[in-house]
């Protein structure tokens, strides 16, 4: 007998419910802390976002009211045509990031040691050592008129006339998202292919299976969710980073982030909140649909 | 052997639990007396893992209660009752040394440093891994790790010990050594051991007792034996042992015998003071070591059935001959290998067995 | 690499992997390289220097957002760390996982100008409902609440570190054994004391882990700080305003490739010291001849 045991109720008694002491209670809202302070301090926000878009403009700040100005603003003027270009462009950065990165996840998942895949993974953060700012900022140089990548084709004898569109347009801006954004493909892939177990290669080369066909029928099927959650992200940030265009964009390369900075700037608070209700919606929409396409909840699998 | 007079070391009431729309165990009541060896068999997902789970304090119920020695602990978490509990695997503590993995209650409960080290020795020795004291346990094979597990509770000095498929991540060979060791260590130690298991040969190795569980129901229990030799229900008689299941329908009755026709034979069996109608269905159960094959007609009336030889297989020290009866039904007849002359299949055979052998189970 | 596969691609493929690695790496290095030349940014001439590295110190406004922004990073780490922690293990005890696990992602999928635009405009907001609250009140008490300033630039910070160091956690806590805990109950251990003994010692690698993703994130964050910082600077608002009208110094160069050095020693730390663990224990399973079960 323990001392365990004899600290426990003395003689029988009615059977004791389960009951939450004062500590066990503590203990279960501790554990929420972290989902209300993201509730108060980021759903609610975001979510504000619609009522205070509909908010009368001041001179230098916002009142209360109900005025659909800021969307007028937003949707009857040249910001609605540099939002859906933004979003093509965007779309090409996410393609092409797809095709450059995505390989490389299959590539480790399946060919490198296991115990080595998160390490050779881990390559790709090395980038974010540095800021982004930094990392954008030095794309100007090596993209310019005179820059690293036209000398170089030049000295080559590949062109005669340097490239004058790698830099303040939205070829720029694409180059840009796809430097930025690259990792997050590998990231997501690499999650994404932990629903492809390796057998399946063994499986395809048994039964002969060529790589387009089994990529195609095999492998894109099982890692969908992963890779539409890595595009989204792509997709979302290509719209929402004002940083891209700003550096590296020009005369009507505009996004989503940009449109903001510059309402804010301008002191135009409720234009702003009509931009972030605007691109929270289309995060949502995607979201939305990928979870009725793909069954989002997949992903997380092998994190639970 | 067993202590009857005092209150049961586990007793547990009415247990219910469910997740939701799944009912895990439905209304079980057991007792188990102190000093014994208890074993908790079934299928795997039948709900015996969930009631160990809930003495231990690991699953709360969801009704019903849980007395440990006559005290209701329903309420109380792992740490707070009498018991410790050995799981099937990855339950070591990778970072810490054997000894340090032995030692770790003693050092939650707070006990000085040379006591625990005299503790910890005592327990290895106990399980003969005092050479191992400074090995890591990824260091060690899957038969040692779970001999580090038994120390670990052993050194505890709880009275009641859950073992959760202890031998399950072992191979075959290993595992049957365990069995008989796991039943020495339990008879020096004198504690109650209560063991899951879905293996039924590891069930009958160790148990005093045995209680069948299966989706959520205590089928039955009873001592190791009568649970093999006298199964109670149809169920029992199927997951224990190599036995016949016989489908059949009452035709008669007289006295202590009931008269069952199953295919194209009559049978006679003993009622067991069981409530049997004439008409009703029924089914017989027989060991297949009981039954014997033979070539000649006109056996025992009531006690021999005619089936057509369909195949034999042999296992080694014995060889099952199948027989396929005129309703369809697949006997087996088990036998030492003896001889290497089984019927060619298509040959008509009798099958026959001692009175008594044959089982009445109506459910 | 299995058996029957071509050598040579396998090696094309490495090479392909370590070069987008390489791209991707260029501004690192580019920086790196410009910060010990004595010329500055966009010099033909080259000559080696450690001149910038000592003048970062004698540079009053940038040793100003150094301090800052380090303030903010050790805030945001004691914040976030502890609170993806207590998430992850809420995330793993819980049966419902869709909503904890969409709150705590969705920060990723929220592009910077946007969460910060939305969170300076909630904060004003506040800060307005709590100073007409202190005057009905008659207090000045609530008029610095949600007033931009340093705790508003951390709250931010936190939602945005918030994922990361909660999937880096996750990903290491998906190793742990949930019998390991039970067995340390099963031993008369109550469940703070299972975490503190058991659990937390084998989950240490990815909280340290998190608390360098964090403090990195945090040092090369540029939109959201600046968009909800108070009236200071930090590194990042330093070298974009020097940008913007004169072009980084070159201290700041100096003092970007420093950062960008530290945060490739501490994570080419983290993968030496788990390569090291990792190549031990399959050495010692190599070296055994009976199966090891874990």
């Amino acid at each position: 007998m323990t001392a365990a045991a004899s600290e426990t109720v003395g003689g029988t008694r009615p059977a004791a419910r389960p009951r939450a002491s004062a500590s066990e209670a503590l203990g279960r809202w501790a554990f929420r802390l972290p989902l209300i302070f993201m509730l108060v301090f980021f759903a609610l926000p975001m979510a504000m976002t619609v009522v205070f878009s509909l908010f009368e403009r001041t001179m230098f700040w916002m009142e209360p009211g109900f005025t659909l100005f800021s969307y007028e603003n937003f949707f009857f003027s040249a910001r609605l045509t540099n939002f859906l270009e933004s979003m093509k462009y965007s779309a090409i950065a996410v393609a092409i990031c797809f095709v450059l990165g995505f390989p490389i996840a299959v590539f480790v998942r399946r060919s490198v040691p296991q115990v080595a895949q998160h390490r050779v993974i881990l390559l790709f953060i090395l980038p974010f050592m540095v800021s982004e700012i930094i990392r954008v900022f030095a794309l100007r140089p090596v993209l310019q008129r005179n820059g690293l990548v036209n000398t170089t084709l030049q000295n080559l004898g590949i062109i005669d006339e340097p490239i004058t569109a790698l830099l303040y347009t939205h070829t720029g801006v694409v180059i840009g998202e796809v430097l930025s954004f690259l990792p997050f493909i590998v990231f997501s892939g690499f999650l994404a292919m932990e629903a492809v177990p390796k057998y399946i290669f063994e499986v395809c080369d048994d039964l002969g299976v060529g790589p387009w066909r089994r990529f195609v029928d095999v492998i894109l099927p099982l890692a969908a969710p992963g890779i539409f959650a890595g595009s989204v992200f792509i997709f979302v940030n290509g719209l929402g980073v004002a940083l891209l265009p700003n550096i590296l964009g020009g005369a009507g390369a505009v996004n989503a982030g940009l449109i903001a900075t510059q309402a804010i700037t301008a002191l135009d608070f409720p234009l702003a909140m009509a931009v972030s209700a605007i691109m929270m919606a289309t995060l949502m929409a995607l979201l939305w649909i990928g979870h009725r396409v793909f069954d989002l909840t997949r992903i997380l699998t092998p994190l639970s | 052997m067993l202590d009857r007079t005092a209150a049961p070391a586990v007793e547990v009431r009415g247990l219910t639990k469910t997740y939701g729309p799944v009912t895990a165990l439905r209304d079980v009541s057991v007792s188990i007396a102190a000093g014994e060896y208890f074993v908790l068999l079934g299928p795997s997902g039948g709900g015996k893992t969930t009631l160990l789970r809930a003495i231990g304090g690991f699953h709360r119920p969801t009704a019903g209660e849980i007395l440990l020695h006559g005290k209701e602990v329903g309420h109380l978490p792992p740490d707070k009752r009498p018991t410790t509990m050995v799981f099937q695997a990855y339950a070591l503590f990778p970072h810490m040394s054997v000894a340090q993995n032995v030692g770790y209650g003693l050092k939650v409960a707070g006990l000085p440093k040379a006591q625990i080290a005299d503790k910890v020795a005592q327990a290895l020795e106990m399980v003969s891994l005092s050479p191992f004291a400074d090995r890591r346990p990824h260091e060690l094979s899957g038969g040692q790790q779970q001999r580090v597990q038994l120390a670990r509770a052993f050194v505890l000095d709880r009275d009641i010990l859950l073992l959760d498929e202890p031998l399950a991540a072992l191979d075959a060979q290993l595992r049957k050594d365990m069995c008989l060791e796991l039943k020495h260590l339990q008879e020096k130690v004198g504690i109650t051991f209560i063991h899951v298991t879905h293996n039924q040969e590891e069930a009958m190795t160790v148990a005093d007792r045995i209680a069948l569980i299966a989706n959520g129901d205590l089928v039955e229990y009873g001592g190791a034996r009568d649970i093999y030799r006298a199964p109670d229900k149809a169920f029992t008689a199927g997951f224990v042992g190599e036995n016949n299941l016989l489908a059949g329908r009452v035709a008669g009755l007289s006295g202590d015998s009931v008269a069952v026709d199953v295919a194209d034979a009559r049978l006679r069996i003993d009622r067991r003071g069981l409530r049997v109608a004439e008409g009703q269905e029924v089914t017989l159960s027989i060991r297949s070591e009981a039954v014997r094959l033979s070539r000649d007609t006109g056996h025992l009336e009531g006690q021999s059935i005619a089936g057509t030889y369909t195949e034999s297989v042999y296992l080694g020290l014995t060889t099952s001959h199948r027989v396929r009866l005129s309703d369809g039904t697949e006997m087996v007849a088990r036998e030492i290998s003896e001889r290497d002359d089984a019927p060619a299949p298509g040959t008509p055979v009798v099958l026959s067995w001692a009175p008594g052998t044959a089982r009445l189970h109506v459910e | 690499m299995d058996d029957y596969a071509n050598p040579w691609l396998h090696r094309l493929k490495w090479a392909y992997l370590l070069l987008v690695v390489l791209t991707l790496m260029a501004p690192v290095l580019y920086v790196m390289w410009i910060s010990f030349n004595a010329n500055g940014f966009g010099a033909n001439a080259y000559d080696f220097t450690w001149k910038w590295y000592g003048l970062i110190l004698s540079d009053a406004q940038l040793i100003g957002a150094l301090r800052w922004t380090l303030a903010l990073a050790l805030v945001v780490t004691a914040i976030t760390v502890p609170m993806a922690l207590v998430a992850a293990k809420h995330y793993k005890a819980t049966r419902n996982k869709l909503f904890p696990v969409f709150l705590l992602l969705a920060p990723l999928f929220v592009p910077p100008d946007i969460l910060g635009s939305a969170l300076l405009v909630s904060f004003k907001n506040a800060n307005l409902a709590f100073v007409w609250l202190g005057d009905r009140l008659g207090t000045e008490a609530f008029d610095a609440w949600f007033r931009l300033s340093f705790l508003t630039a951390v709250i931010g910070l936190v939602i945005y570190t918030m994922p990361y160091a909660f999937v880096v956690i996750l990903i290491t806590m998906g190793r742990y054994r949930a019998e390991q805990t039970e067995a340390a109950r099963a031993c008369g251990a109550n469940g703070w004391r299972a975490f503190r003994d058991i659990e937390f010692p084998q989950i240490r690698p990815g909280v340290l882990s998190a608390c360098a993703f964090t403090v990195i994130l945090v040092f090369n964050e540029y939109t959201r700080t600046s968009l909800l910082k108070g009236g200071f600077d930090t590194f990042t608002t330093v070298l974009i305003s020097q940008m913007l009208n004169t072009g980084m110094s070159g201290q700041s160069y100096a003092m970007s490739a420093m950062v960008s050095f530290v945060a490739i020693a501490v994570i080419g730390t983290i993968i030496l010291v788990t390569l090291i663990r990792s190549e031990a224990l399959a050495r010692e399973a190599r070296a055994k001849a009976e199966p090891v079960m874990s």
